[in-house]
């Protein structure tokens, strides 16, 4: 064969290694501007998720309960450590904190509209607590932010529940970001900022700089609630079994635990995608410190970052949540596609966007109906599983109901392989 | 005048009694409070509230129109997210203090540590002495005024709200994103009421302001390198 045809035969060479369009894209950006990459969502790369987990059903060693016929408690009481009112609620399936600036006021009222629909927990996120979301919400948490933009006295009053935010999956050990092009009149004026600013937020809590300045701060919190309202302390996956001792220590009700799949309005690329540790494994070090401490009965775990559908919350709870919060899954519920972009304001969908034209695009209706079938959804989904695992009651899903179908997961869970006993790493209550 | 001895009691306790006595007869004093931390937590009634003593963290923290003299030195955060009244120190405080204060005025008539008035949202926040860095860093509002010195990075990235400085070297110790300014008449005049309510001996002719800028962009430590580009060991020509 001549030369010539050979080089029409030639196999054409994929890069999938290092040098992909995607790392070329990368460098191309930074040569071009000299800085860090901001987008909206989180983590694009893999991590090991709850997937990588079965549930075992009953057979002969036990009874499943009829999937259609009989019923399997999903009421969720959360908070019940130090709070003379915990939280119940009715499917242990939260709204995560999603602030009033990244989202449009008609997405934050669908959403809240959703939780009325389904009996359900709101947090209002980081630009203080819209008044359409307190009246809709079927319950309302208020997070306490280091920025604290539209926090007052008057945002304890509304709380069900409080968060303190330490940080979030997307972007733990950085600060809130807001991208101008979403700081609008109206927003402005909730935070209190020049409008159209590009915002970087405050980076730490400015009346609470460690440990044990949290030990007092969380007396006041809890005089100034009357000793009421169940407090959580908020923080992203990283060093868990320190934080968690901590977050004890300082008097916490519970720990909304947010992995490093969890979503963000904007975050440099660098940390949704190489800071933090995915939720699963975050969730059984979390469970394993508080069993050690012997506080796993007195602390409520919400779980979050990832979460997609019944599955991860049945497989969350058999491990030892109490609850899992949704963001990103929320808003695909009402319409949004995921296209990564929600930095820039331009949402097409009226979800991430402050434009008042592309905000009427979002049937506030619609969308809460959608997120509401999305919750009962989900929960139906996590039901029919624990009702195969023989349970009566969500909450009774346990770990022993659990195995894992990769090395790496057992590894990170220490709940043994599919069709074994046999259990790498770290022992989570496997006898092996 | 009521006295409530705050030696045996806790936080929760001493404040609940301030709230009953204020009720009764509007002016309460405190003794013995030991450096007592989370004082006046809240106090949701207009009085007078005297404490003979220093004060521990979160001195009348979420205050709301309560008038609070601390005859002493107040700890960390004093004033933190304080909504009304008033809170008055005699002599220091810790650092953060009138941290994400919301409304209502704090003096404090000696010094005080650093980052007064981190985040603040409005109110007036006046320090008598000197201040630590950091001062009035990403405030959203309201007005700082510092008649000693200053310390470095006042101003830090701040969003709206004013700081107002006497101290001569200020200029050279500014935070980013923001620029000093001269005092404006009308601003003038609410400093010379603020010192005659508070009597503080104060020309307000004297003060600067440091402002934010306004240009819809804060710029960033990210990295700047240090460029010496005469050091390299290059051969001549």
């Amino acid at each position: 064969m001549s030369n010539e045809k050979k080089k029409d035969f030639e196999p054409k060479d994929i890069q999938h290694g290092i040098w992909n369009k995607e790392t070329i894209s990368e460098i191309d950006y930074k040569a071009q501007y000299g800085q860090h990459r901001i987008r909206g969502c989180g983590a694009t790369r893999y991590m090991p998720t709850f997937n990588d987990i079965m549930i075992l059903p009953s057979q002969l060693s036990r009874l499943s309960l009829d999937t259609y016929r009989e019923s399997c408690e999903t009421k969720t009481i959360l908070g019940k450590r130090g709070a003379s009112k915990p939280l119940e609620i009715e499917t242990p399936i939260m709204i995560a904190g999603m602030s009033y600036g990244a989202l449009s006021k008609e997405a934050k009222i669908a959403l809240a509209k959703a939780t009325a629909l389904t009996g359900t927990v709101i947090s209002n996120g980081e630009g203080g607590l819209l008044p359409e979301e307190r009246q809709y919400s079927y319950r309302q948490s208020i997070q306490i932010l280091p920025s604290r933009f539209g926090f007052s006295k008057r945002s304890l009053e509304a709380a069900d529940m409080l968060e303190f935010l330490v940080g979030i999956g997307a972007k733990p050990g950085l600060s809130g970001h807001l991208m101008g092009s979403k700081i609008s009149e109206e927003i402005a004026e909730a935070r209190q900022l020049p409008v159209g600013i590009d915002l970087h937020s405050h980076p730490r809590h400015g009346d609470a700089f460690g440990a044990d300045d949290m030990v007092v701060k969380m007396e006041q919190l809890r005089e100034l609630t009357n000793g009421e309202v169940p407090i959580f302390a908020k923080i992203a996956a990283g060093r868990v079994r320190d934080d968690v001792k901590i977050a004890v220590k300082v008097g916490a009700d519970g720990i909304i635990l947010d992995g490093a799949q969890g979503g963000t309005g904007a975050a440099p690329v660098m940390a949704t995608n190489h800071l933090g540790i995915p939720t699963m494994p975050a969730l059984v070090q979390a469970v394993r410190t508080l069993e050690e401490m012997g506080m796993k009965n007195e602390i409520s775990i919400i779980v979050s970052g990832g979460i997609t559908d019944g599955s991860d919350l049945a497989k969350a709870l058999a491990i030892g949540a109490d609850a899992v919060a949704i963001g990103t899954g929320a808003m695909v519920a009402m319409g949004c596609r995921v296209c990564l972009r929600c930095h820039n304001g331009k949402c097409a969908f009226g979800i991430g966007t402050q434009d008042p034209e592309l905000r009427q695009r979002l049937d506030i209706e619609e969308a809460a109906e959608r997120v509401a079938n999305y919750i009962k959804a989900m929960t139906a989904e996590a039901v029919l599983l624990a009702k195969a695992a023989g349970k009566t009651k969500l909450r009774n899903l346990e770990r022993e109901d659990l195995r894992t179908l990769t090395l790496e997961a057992c590894a990170m869970t220490g709940i043994p392989l599919v069709g074994s006993n046999f259990v790498f790493g770290e022992r989570f209550g496997f006898e092996c | 005048m009521e006295y409530i001895d705050a030696a045996n009691l806790k936080s929760i306790e001493l404040n609940k009694e301030i709230i009953n006595k204020l009720k009764q007869c509007g002016e309460v004093t405190i003794q013995n409070p030991h450096s007592m931390h989370n004082v006046a937590t809240g106090l949701p009634d207009p009085g007078k509230v005297i404490i003979q003593g220093s004060t521990g963290f979160y001195t009348g923290g979420f205050m709301e129109g309560t008038a609070l003299l601390v005859e002493g030195n107040a700890g960390w955060y004093a004033g933190d997210n304080m909504m009304e009244g008033e809170l008055l120190i005699s002599k220091n405080t810790g650092c953060n203090a009138g941290t994400y204060l919301y409304g209502g005025n704090i003096v404090v008539y000696g010094n005080t540590g650093s980052r007064v008035g981190y985040g603040m949202k409005g109110g007036t926040i006046i320090v008598c002495g000197s201040a630590g860095p950091w001062a009035g860093q990403m405030t959203m509002g309201g007005k700082l005024i510092i008649l000693g010195k200053a310390g470095s990075k006042v101003g830090e990235s701040m969003y709206k709200g004013a700081i107002f400085v006497r101290d001569p070297e200020a200029g050279d110790k500014m935070g980013s994103n923001v620029f000093l300014d001269s005092i404006k008449a009308d601003e003038e005049q609410e400093l010379k009421d603020l010192f005659a309510r508070y009597d503080i001996t104060a020309d307000p002719a004297e003060f600067k302001v440091v402002r934010p800028m306004q240009t819809g962009r804060h710029t960033y430590v990210l990295f700047n390198p240090d460029l010496k580009p005469e050091l390299s060991r290059k051969m001549p020509g």
